[in-house]
C-alpha cells in the first residue's frame, strides 16, 4: 500500500538532493573550522597570484623608470613597502573571505539540519506503517 | 492586469512544461549575441571572426554551464586582442585573471552580470543593469556589474584606439603597454559609470528592501534618476563626453524594461518540473513533480437578457442577469453570447440592468484579481 504523505515527503527531499543538497551536504562533511580554514587558504593563494599579476603590470608600466634609477634606488625600502601591500592585500582578502564563508557554511547548515528533520519525520513514518502492518 | 497574470501563469505553464528546451535555446541565443556583439566591435582575428563558428561554439555554450558562456566571451575577446598586439592581451588576460580569482571565487551566479553588462552597453540600454541587479542581486552586485563596465570599456578603448596601437609598433613594447594602460586608468567616462552604477545598484537595493506599497517601481524610477543625474553632473564635472540625450533616453527605456522584467521574470518563481527517482524498501519511485499553477484561467460566459422584461428588475442588487462564471459554468439556462461585443445597446431602456450587470462584473473580475493576486503571494511564499 502507498503512503502518499511519505512519497510527498521522499519526492521533496529527493529534489533537495539532486539540486542545492549536493552542495551543501559538500560544505556539511566538513567541521567549521576545517571548511573555513580551507577556503582562506584557498583565498590567500588566489591573492598572492592577484598580488603577483598586479606587481608584474606595474613593473612592466615602470620598467625604464625603475631599470634608470635602480642603484640610486632603496632596494630595502621599496622590498619593504611591497612587503607591506602584500600583507595588507591578503589579510584584508582573507577577512573578506572568513566572513563570506562563514556564512555560506552557517546556512549551507541550517538547510542541512532541516533536512534532516525530515529524515527523522521519514523514519518514524516508516515505523509507523510497520506497526500497523502488524497489528 | 487580470489579463496580464493569466499571461503570467500561462508563461509558467509554458517554461514549466518545455524547460528542457527553453532553457538550452535561451543559453544559445545568449552566446550567440554575446558572441557576435564580440566579433562585430573587435574582429581582428580572422579565424573566429565568421558566423559559423559562432554559431558552433553557441551550439556547444547550450548544453553547458552558464558560466561557459563568460569563459567563451573572454576567449573570443583575447583571440582578437591578440591579433593586434599581445601587450594589449596580457593587460586583458590579467583584468580577467584579477576578475576571476578576487571575485567570482565568492559568487559564481554573478559572473553573468560581466557578460551581461557590455552587452546592455552596445544596445544602448546600460542602466538596465544596475538598476535589475538592485532589484535581484544585494549590494556585492556593485563589483559584478562594475567589472562589466570595466571590460566594456576596455574593449571599447581597444576598438577606437585600434589604429594607435597599430601605428606605435615602431616604438617598442613598452611604449604600447604604457599607452594602453595609461588610456585604460585615465578613462574619466569609465570611472564615471562604475560610481553611477555602484551608487544607483546601491539606492535600488536599499529602497526595494522598504516595507512600502510599490517598492519596486519606486526603486527603479529613483535609481533611473540617480544615475541619470550622477553621469549628467560627472560629464559637466569632468567632461566625460557623455551624450546626454542618450542617458536620458536609454534610462527611460531601462525602467521601461525592467518594469516588464519585474512582472514575467524577476517575481515569478518558474519552478520547474522535477524528474525525480528514489527508493524505498518495496518500490522504486519514477515521480514527476509539476508545480502547481495559481491563477485560474478566466472563461466569461454571459446569458442573453430576457429583453421584454428589463425594468421590473432595475435596482434589485440580488437579481442578476448577465451572469460571468470565471470558471466557465453558466448560472442559469440560456443562449451564450460573447461578453461585451455584442451585448444589447440599448443605453436608455436597460440603464439599470446594465448598472447592476457592470458592477457585478466588476466586482467578480475584482474579486478574480485579487484571489489571483492572493494565490500567487501564497504560491511564492511556498
Amino acid at each position: 500500500m502507498l503512503n502518499e504523505e511519505r512519497i510527498i515527503m521522499m519526492t521533496r527531499m529527493a529534489a533537495y538532493e539532486s539540486g542545492e543538497g549536493k552542495k551543501n551536504g559538500a560544505i556539511g562533511s566538513y567541521f567549521r573550522g576545517d571548511y573555513i580554514g580551507l577556503q582562506v587558504l584557498k583565498s590567500v593563494i588566489s591573492a598572492t597570484i592577484a598580488y603577483f599579476l598586479v606587481c608584474g603590470i606595474y613593473v612592466l608600466y615602470h620598467f625604464e623608470t625603475l631599470l634608470d634609477g635602480i642603484y640610486e634606488m632603496d632596494l630595502w625600502g621599496f622590498a619593504r613597502k611591497a612587503a607591506n601591500a602584500y600583507i595588507v592585500t591578503v589579510v584584508v582578502y582573507a577577512l573578506i573571505s572568513y566572513v563570506v564563508y562563514s556564512y555560506k557554511y552557517g546556512k549551507a547548515k541550517k538547510k542541512q539540519k532541516a533536512y534532516m528533520g525530515r529524515l527523522r519525520q521519514l523514519s518514524q513514518l516508516y515505523q509507523l506503517e510497520s506497526k500497523n502492518k502488524q497489528s | 492586469m487580470a489579463t496580464l497574470l493569466v499571461f503570467k501563469e500561462k508563461l509558467k505553464s509554458f517554461y514549466s512544461k518545455y524547460e528542457v528546451y527553453l532553457v538550452p535555446v535561451l543559453k544559445f541565443v545568449t552566446a550567440m549575441i554575446s558572441l557576435l556583439m564580440i566579433n562585430k566591435k573587435l574582429g581582428y582575428m580572422a579565424q573566429i571572426n565568421s558566423t559559423a563558428v559562432v554559431l558552433i561554439v553557441s551550439l556547444l555554450c547550450s548544453f553547458l554551464p552558464l558560466n561557459i558562456i563568460v569563459v567563451m566571451a573572454a576567449a573570443f575577446s583575447l583571440g582578437h586582442v591578440y591579433s593586434l598586439s599581445w601587450e594589449c592581451l596580457v593587460v586583458l588576460l590579467v583584468l580577467y585573471l584579477l576578475l576571476f580569482l578576487l571575485y567570482f571565487r565568492f559568487s559564481p551566479k554573478d559572473t553573468i552580470a560581466v557578460l551581461l553588462t557590455p552587452v546592455c552597453f552596445a544596445l544602448k540600454i546600460p542602466v538596465v543593469m544596475p538598476l535589475s541587479m538592485g532589484l535581484v542581486g544585494g549590494p556585492s552586485s556593485v563589483v559584478s556589474v562594475g567589472c562589466g563596465v570595466i571590460v566594456y570599456y576596455v574593449l571599447d578603448f581597444i576598438d577606437r584606439n585600434a589604429p594607435a596601437i597599430h601605428s606605435l609598433d615602431a616604438d617598442g613594447t613598452l611604449v604600447r603597454f604604457r599607452y594602453f594602460l595609461d588610456g585604460i586608468m585615465h578613462d574619466r567616462a569609465m570611472i564615471m559609470m562604475v560610481a553611477a552604477f555602484a551608487v544607483t545598484i546601491i539606492v535600488v537595493y536599499i529602497i526595494r528592501r522598504m516595507p512600502v506599497d510599490h517598492c519596486w517601481t519606486i526603486a527603479m524610477i529613483t535609481g533611473a534618476l540617480m544615475s541619470m543625474v550622477i553621469l549628467m553632473v560627472g560629464d559637466l564635472k569632468f567632461h566625460t563626453n557623455i551624450s546626454i540625450i542618450g542617458t536620458i533616453v536609454g534610462s527611460i527605456a531601462a525602467v521601461g524594461i525592467v518594469k516588464v522584467l519585474q512582472f514575467f521574470v524577476f517575481n515569478v518563481d518558474y519552478s520547474r518540473t522535477e524528474h525525480i527517482q528514489f527508493e524505498d524498501d518495496e518500490y522504486y519511485y519514477y515521480v514527476k513533480a509539476v508545480p502547481k499553477m495559481s491563477v485560474t484561467i478566466p472563461d466569461k460566459t454571459v446569458t442573453k437578457l430576457d429583453t421584454r422584461k428589463p425594468l421590473q428588475h432595475t435596482g434589485s442588487g440580488n437579481t442578476v442577469h448577465h451572469e460571468v462564471s470565471p470558471q466557465g459554468t453558466a448560472a442559469q439556462a440560456g443562449e451564450r453570447i460573447p461578453a461585451r461585443s455584442s451585448m444589447p445597446t440599448r443605453p436608455s431602456a436597460t440603464k439599470g440592468v446594465q448598472g447592476t450587470t457592470t458592477h457585478k462584473e466588476q466586482q467578480t473580475k475584482k474579486s478574480n484579481t485579487v484571489s489571483g493576486v492572493n494565490r500567487l503571494r501564497e504560491h511564492n511564499e511556498k
